[in-house]
């Protein structure tokens, strides 16, 4: 294949400056955000080693961009931010404050075998609460996300909020062994009603509860996920509780007609443990974001403590968001040898006044009418006067 | 009540399906004259219908810019599409099955299958524990076997009548095919009311 000059390795795209200009916005909003809620912001590196990110991420291997180091190893380009930042604070950061609350703002890597349409490269920006295993840290992370959304302006955002052992453990109650519910469960991610429902019929469900099997997969609010919590059950009883409390929480913090409590909803991600989140908004087809409980991961890690966060997808939010604000004030400044020092000593003055002010030496602009029209202001120090 | 886009195959699926949504008591226009068309309006239900190729109806639904959408199951097995499928409309039946001359058995050294599904194909061979070499075709498949190009082909059977008339037979049912009503995840969420409206209605026509 002859590649042309013009073109970029699949997935990857360049930020015009319009796009990097509302991406700057985007990003100065978010992370504003996500520092007032008491988030302290960092930056894990590029690369990774395959052995360690690279497996525990979760993401298939073979969207995954390797490269060996010199002595060998491989690597990865990061694929995700949730599992670098629970190496650094598994082993650093939670020594020295626990629980730790941790944002960033990134890009992740992931290959793309398919056409075009899905980024290789895209930039994420989201929170984890390390340390913490209280719903109230579930529920904090969700009003962030809710109201970072809200603050961009993003049109009728919904949360769809899952429980990954709760599901577990009602499918063990229909009589499920572990590969059948893994089947279960995959149906459920995909959302494949037809599938799930012969599925069902090779399984061995009592004619007797039929009916209320078939029907995990329509539910949407938590009352009626009642119906299959057994009463009798501490572990189930306990985390129903929890999500009629978690419920109270976002009802009371504005969220009360965004969720939807469904409780086949889960992830095809094998570490989150408890609740799961998937964020949708109108204008993108695809989920703005998700998040949720991840205890297995900081297993993995040899952590035994709680951790739960979001990661929001940049590349989505700027799809559907306004364009910036009016045109914003941009002086040109035109000049010639005559008129150099004063030239600077102007852009100088006016910048400090907080304009955003181009310096261009007159001989060297070709179409001068041209050039102007990009800014608001002209400025033309050239000339005998 | 939100506006649904629904992307439809072209030609007899569309009609079937449209006659099913009828059934079911949506108030469309009745007649569709011209046949050209690529989008067709039902304001009363304020539906739109994007008139698409069979094998792209997965992709509008996935980009989103069709909320919904009929497919058959084997465009479905063959693109890998983030769609969610909620109902079996059970029309359109057919299968996905090998065939091939009579009595030929398949070259050992270079066994060659010829397909418009190299997906599904690769994956049933593979899941027999056979490897064959595959060639992707995108119509008449039956040709294949019978100038030598292919062993066997990998096609939609739906009442052997192409593969009797050009001196084929059957050999193995891969497996069973219908028209499915599959969903964007994010339409299903931002318009479950209404979709879920429909997938209700059309279930209790789909199982008369």
């Amino acid at each position: 294949m002859t590649i042309q000059m013009f073109e970029k390795p699949l997935g990857m795209r360049d930020d015009f400056p319009f796009i990097a200009k509302k991406k700057a916005e985007l990003r100065a909003n978010g992370t504003t955000m996500i520092q007032q809620a008491g988030y302290d912001l960092l930056q894990t590196p590029t690369l990774e080693y395959y052995e360690t990110i690279g497996k525990i991420s979760a993401i298939a291997d073979n969207a995954l961009f390797k490269l060996l180091d010199s002595q060998g190893e491989t690597l990865v380009l990061r694929p995700d931010m949730t599992s670098p930042i629970a190496r650094v604070a598994a082993s650093k950061l939670l020594k020295e404050k626990m629980p730790v609350r941790l944002g960033y703002y990134s890009n992740v890597f992931r290959a793309q075998k398919r056409e075009g349409g899905r980024p290789a490269e895209f930039e994420q920006m989201g929170v984890e609460l390390i340390g913490d295993n209280s719903l109230y840290a579930d529920a904090e992370v969700i009003i962030l996300a809710w109201n970072i959304l809200k603050n961009l302006d993003v049109k009728s955002s919904r949360f769809v909020i899952g429980h990954t052992q709760l599901l577990q453990l009602i499918l063990e109650d229909f009589g499920l062994d572990q590969p059948q519910i893994e089947k279960v469960r995959s149906a459920f991610v995909s959302k494949n009603s037809v599938g799930f429902e012969s599925l069902a019929k090779q399984l061995t469900i009592a004619p007797s509860q039929w009916e209320s099997f078939i029907g995990l997969m329509s539910t949407s609010t938590v009352e009626e996920w009642q119906q299959w919590i057994d009463p009798h059950n501490a572990r189930q009883a306990a985390l129903f509780e929890d999500m009629k409390k978690l419920k109270k929480i976002l009802d009371r913090s504005g969220l009360a007609d965004a969720v939807t409590y469904d409780l086949s909803f889960n992830s095809h991600m094998t570490y989150y443990t408890g609740l799961v989140f998937e964020v949708y908004g109108a204008g993108s087809g695809f989920s703005l974001g998700n998040g949720g409980r991840y205890d297995g991961l900081m297993k993995q890690f040899g952590l035994q403590v709680g951790a739960t966060g979001f990661g929001l997808r940049v590349d989505r939010l700027l799809e559907i968001i306004s364009a910036v604000s009016e045109q914003e004030e941009h002086t040109l400044i035109l000049f010639d040898e005559l008129h150099e020092d004063e030239a600077f000593d102007e852009a100088q003055k006016l910048r400090l006044q907080g304009v955003r002010v181009t310096l261009q030496f007159a001989p060297a602009v070709g179409a001068v009418e041209e050039f102007s029209k990009h800014f608001s202001n002209v400025l033309r120090l050239e000339g005998a006067n | 009540m939100d506006a649904l886009t629904i992307a439809m195959p072209k030609g007899r699926i569309f009609e079937e399906a449209y006659e099913l949504l009828v059934k079911a008591g949506y108030d469309l226009p009745k007649e569709l004259d011209d046949s050209r068309k690529l989008i067709v309006e039902a304001p009363n239900e304020n539906i739109r219908f994007i008139l698409s190729k069979p094998m792209d109806v997965p992709a509008y639904v996935e980009h989103g810019v069709a909320d919904i959408g009929i497919a058959g199951k084997d465009v479905m097995l063959e693109h890998d599409r983030d769609v969610y499928e909620l109902l079996d409309l059970g029309i359109s039946r057919c299968y996905i099955a090998t065939a091939g001359m009579p009595n030929t058995p398949m070259n050992e050294v270079t066994p060659r299958v010829a397909t418009k599904y190299p997906k599904v194909a690769s994956q049933y061979y593979r899941g027999k524990g056979e490897q064959v070499e595959i060639i992707e075709l995108n119509g008449s498949i039956e040709l294949a076997p019978m100038i030598g190009l292919a062993d066997r082909i990998v096609d939609i059977v739906s009442t052997g009548k192409t593969l009797k008339e050009n001196g084929l037979v059957e050999y193995e049912k891969i497996v069973d095919i219908t028209s499915r009503l599959i969903a964007n995840p994010v339409s299903y969420r931002l318009k479950q009311k209404r979709i879920t409206e429909l997938v209700d209605k059309l279930r209790k026509q789909a199982s008369l």
